[in-house]
């Protein structure tokens, strides 16, 4: 027993070095399952506090930038609005109609923490569960896609960039409507790969990727990228091609999460056929 | 220990967390290259810390800048093997009792092949340990292995710049 505990006394280096090690390597493996966990949204609120607070400063430094987004935007809202149509009958223009119900709202929501160059990247945003945000709701920028969210505390949520590894978009090629799947290898952030071109489709450079709309995060026709190459691979089935992404990632200031309005029905839809079978 | 040395270790442990938090984690050239600069603060402990403190306080430090950036456990376990390793990559680069002058290791009393041997194999340890756990796949080794040497030729200057601007030569 006395040597035992010389012995323990004498490597204590190497056994406390394996005892944080192994407690490091356990909050790594297990961080999906902490993620409702009292630590996660522990830490979660104060990197939040922290990450909004220095956010006020930087702020400043895109005002330019942001106001010439947000003209942008405000001009292709004005050409929605109902007086920007010419009314020639009025009729065409009648939506009070019991068949014309909203599908999704909007939530915009300013980026307090963004990153692009690690493997997997993630943002958070300043709204969370009191605010309507759930998880697996999708978050775009304009017409363009930024990512999924993953994870919502009361007052912020965190949000998968396309960005990651485990982020993969289905999306379609405008022309065509022929379904893809768009991935993120890592490298730089204004590039991805497009996978499972099916081999009949004619790529050209430039071609226009958009969101298929069969994923139930995003809606259907927002812009994913285009085509910037392409390989024909000659033993598979598909060829594969890198895409050139619309969205400047590194620029992230306000942002919109998307709410499906019918999410439930669809699930719901989804789970009387699972327990019919 | 004195007080004095433990002071200033703990103002540099949350100067350089803010440092790497706010602004280091911001910065990202060509999409490969980022710094760790924050692990300045493991190089810089004192040669007399006891080897128990060393593990403790690179946990501390590697949990902290996991709070931030969301990733928890994965700074700590590369901090924590870099502290594993300081004691020994010490002993093995250092050839007479001179190469231990001082309270910290540091580009001047260390002169400046030690200290370009100490802190370049500590930091690779690191940067290897933190992106390889990060990715966990073997099918993008080399692109990996490209970011590991570049992120840390970034961290060794701005390491070797903070030497030279806070402890000059011929003070």
């Amino acid at each position: 027993m006395r040597n035992l505990f010389f012995f323990l006394r004498n490597h204590y280096f190497y056994f406390l070095f394996l005892v944080l090690e192994t407690f490091s390597l356990t909050l790594l493996f297990n961080y999906n399952e902490f993620q409702g966990s009292s630590l996660y949204s522990v830490s979660n609120s104060v990197s939040g506090y922290v990450n909004s607070m220095f956010n006020g400063i930087s702020e400043y430094f895109s005002l330019r930038k942001t106001n010439r987004v947000l003209i942008d935007e405000m001009a292709k809202l004005h050409s929605r609005i109902p007086e920007a149509f010419y009314t020639t009958d009025v009729n065409i223009f009648y939506k009070k109609d019991s068949i014309v119900k909203l599908e999704y709202k909007y939530i915009s929501a300013k980026v307090i923490s963004n990153s692009t160059n690690k493997r997997n990247n993630f943002l958070m945003i300043n709204k969370g569960a009191i605010h309507g945000i759930e998880n697996h709701m999708g978050v775009i920028i304009g017409n363009k896609i930024v990512g999924q969210v993953v994870s919502v505390s009361p007052h912020f949520s965190w949000i998968m960039s396309m960005l990651n590894k485990d982020s993969r978009i289905s999306g379609k090629f405008k022309k065509n409507n022929q379904l893809v799947n768009v991935e993120w290898n890592g490298g730089s952030y204004h590039i991805g790969q497009v996978k499972e071109i099916p081999k009949h489709v004619v790529i050209v450079n430039g071609d226009t990727i958009i969101t298929s709309g069969n994923s139930d995060i995003f809606p259907e026709g927002l812009l994913i990228g285009t085509i910037s190459d392409f390989t024909k691979v000659q033993d598979e089935n598909f060829n594969n091609g890198e895409i050139f992404f619309s969205t400047d990632f590194n620029s992230l200031g306000y942002v919109e999460v998307v709410v499906d309005l019918m999410r439930k029905e669809k699930d719901d839809l989804k789970a009387s056929f699972k327990t019919q079978q | 220990m004195t007080s004095r040395t433990l002071f200033f270790n703990v103002i540099r442990f949350f100067f350089l967390v803010f440092l790497q938090v706010l602004i280091l984690n911001n910065i990202n050239l060509g999409g490969y290259i980022n710094p760790y600069f924050y692990i300045y603060f493991i190089l810089l402990l004192p040669f007399g810390a006891p080897r128990w403190l060393l593990l403790i306080s690179a946990f501390i430090l590697g949990l902290s800048i996991d709070i931030f950036t969301n990733t928890i456990g994965l700074n700590a376990a590369a901090c924590v093997v870099m502290a594993f390793f300081r004691p020994f990559v010490i002993s093995a680069i250092s050839t007479g009792p001179e190469s231990l002058i001082g309270d910290t290791p540091s580009l001047r009393n260390q002169g400046i092949k030690w200290f370009l041997y100490y802190s370049i194999i500590l930091v690779l340890i690191h940067h290897s340990v933190l992106f390889y756990l990060e990715i966990f796949r073997f099918s993008e080794f080399t692109v990996t292995f490209i970011r590991v040497l570049l992120s840390s030729a970034f961290t060794m200057v701005l390491v070797l710049i903070s030497e030279y601007l806070l402890y000059p030569r011929g003070k």
